[in-house]
């Protein structure tokens, strides 16, 4: 009965969260440091903005992303929902809680700065403020989007240059040269519980696999797994973006210009 | 005889297995509960800190705004009256309350607060020669800030509060939650007229204010 009742609990819970934000949606993570979605600024300016912050989590660890939409997809405050977007996005390493989202949208006419937990003290909100009041408010009014995303950006990564050290590496990096080891342990693990099966399964004599099938059939899964994802470690290239799941509390400013 | 004494042996051992299995179950349990526990009065102490926050800005707050010439008085000592009352409803900041009368009053003063604020924020839209100065809107930036991660911070508060109650409230953890005095937790109410202004939206971000009367209005706006 106790099951039951909390069940229904949880689902009247679900209910509701999912009723007050019917009309919201969170978009997906976000591929690359810079995000325009909006095609505001050119395309070189867009790739050099990307290669500026990927180049700056390798030095210090610290996640910026700029995410620039046409339009805010919620009827909430601008300050609660961004916050629920860079929290989902998981922006700033995890233990250090390094991440800066530079939020825009453009037909809204309004810009939000969230800062993670741990660049709190490094950022704080009048600084934030200051940031979009006196850098980038300006030159957005004289529909000069790269100049004040220039400027932005710029503060941003001066405010908080010389808070954390970096590895040298993106968290997307990191993932990349990791990726291998795990599915070539699982490959060999596979491999040796299905020659533990298959062996149990010929002592017991119900079913058998015929040598023909045995093991090399399977062989390609385990090695597709571990092939694939190479697609920048050309270097020179695009550089990719992967968040290290960093948290958020709220702090930040923002307006509309 | 000797079968009996087998058969002796293995209901002992079938105990056995069922009474460490129990154990089992009453070890993960605890320490589930525990661990939830700790999780409500970490994330607690997360909410004290940014209430907090909001009350030390204060007294810089009025000071400014009392610099400003013949700033109107009432909303100034609604605000400090507000303030005062919220020391009073002082809770421990390490243990989250188990009362919800305890909470619903510290909820209620806060509210009282926030309103104080915000109306302080929409009549100081009168003031232009005081929203101009640098150390004001840093100060506006601030509180509307402690605004924001007071929202965060209360929904995740409810957030962990609910799942340490529905740990709490359900069976079979119910029973040892019962034994070892486990109680479900108030969490703060969303909807209570008081507390409907937790985002105070300050009119004067560059865009006309809705609040505040046109001629404040065009002066605030650079």
């Amino acid at each position: 009965m106790s099951i039951l009742r909390s069940c229904v609990a949880v689902a009247a819970i679900v209910l509701v969260a999912i009723n007050a934000r019917a009309a919201e949606v969170i978009p997906p993570k976000p591929a690359a440091y810079f995000n325009d979605y909006a095609s505001v600024v050119s395309k070189t300016a867009a790739s050099r903005f990307n290669e500026q912050l990927a180049q700056f989590e390798r030095e210090t660890s610290n996640q910026v992303v700029v995410a620039i939409f046409p339009k805010m997809q919620s009827d909430d405050d601008i300050a609660a929902y961004t916050y629920r977007v860079a929290e989902a996005w998981g922006v700033g390493q995890k233990d250090k809680r390094n991440g800066v989202v530079l939020f825009v949208f453009t037909q809204d006419r309004k810009i939000f700065i969230q800062v993670g937990y741990g660049l709190e003290g490094a950022v704080p909100d009048a600084t934030a403020f200051d940031i979009y009041e006196n850098r980038i408010k300006p030159r957005f009014r004289n529909n000069d989007y790269e100049g004040g995303l220039a400027e932005g950006i710029d503060s941003i990564l001066k405010a908080i240059r010389g808070e954390y050290t970096g590895t040298g590496k993106t968290v997307a990096e990191r993932r990349r040269s990791n990726a291998p080891a795990p599915s070539f342990l699982f490959f060999i693990i596979f491999f040796i519980a299905l020659s533990i099966i298959s062996r149990l399964m010929r002592k017991l004599g119900g079913y058998s696999y015929s040598s023909r099938r045995r093991g090399p059939v399977f062989i390609p899964i385990g090695f597709g797994g571990g092939g694939g994802g190479g697609w920048s470690s050309g270097g020179g290239g695009f550089s990719g973006f992967s968040g290290g799941g960093g948290s958020f509390g709220g702090g930040g400013a923002g307006g509309s210009w | 005889m000797n079968k009996f004494a087998i058969g002796c042996g293995g209901v002992l051992v079938i105990l056995l297995v069922i009474v460490f299995v129990i154990g089992l179950f009453f070890w993960g349990t605890y320490n589930r509960l525990v661990g939830l526990q700790q999780g409500v009065d970490a994330q607690w102490a997360q909410v004290q800190t940014v209430y907090q926050r909001r009350a030390d800005l204060i007294p810089n707050l009025v000071n400014t705004v009392a610099g400003a010439a013949n700033f109107e008085k009432s909303t100034l000592t609604e605000v400090t009256n507000a303030r005062a009352s919220v020391g009073r409803v002082q809770l421990d900041p390490s243990k989250a309350p188990t009362d919800a009368k305890q909470l619903q009053e510290f909820q209620a003063a806060q509210g009282q607060l926030s309103n104080a604020l915000s109306r302080l924020l929409v009549v100081a839209e009168n003031y232009p020669q005081l929203t101009a100065t640098e150390n004001f809107r840093g100060l506006q930036a601030q509180l509307e800030g402690t605004e924001n991660r007071i929202s965060v911070e209360r929904n995740k508060f409810n957030t962990t509060v609910q799942s340490y109650n529905v740990a709490v409230r359900s069976f079979p953890t119910n029973l040892i939650a019962g034994m070892f005095g486990f109680s479900p937790r108030p969490f703060f109410e969303a909807q209570q007229g008081a507390e409907k202004a937790p985002t105070v939206n300050f009119p004067n971000f560059g865009s006309p204010a809705p609040a505040a009367s046109p001629a404040a209005t065009a002066a605030a706006t650079p």
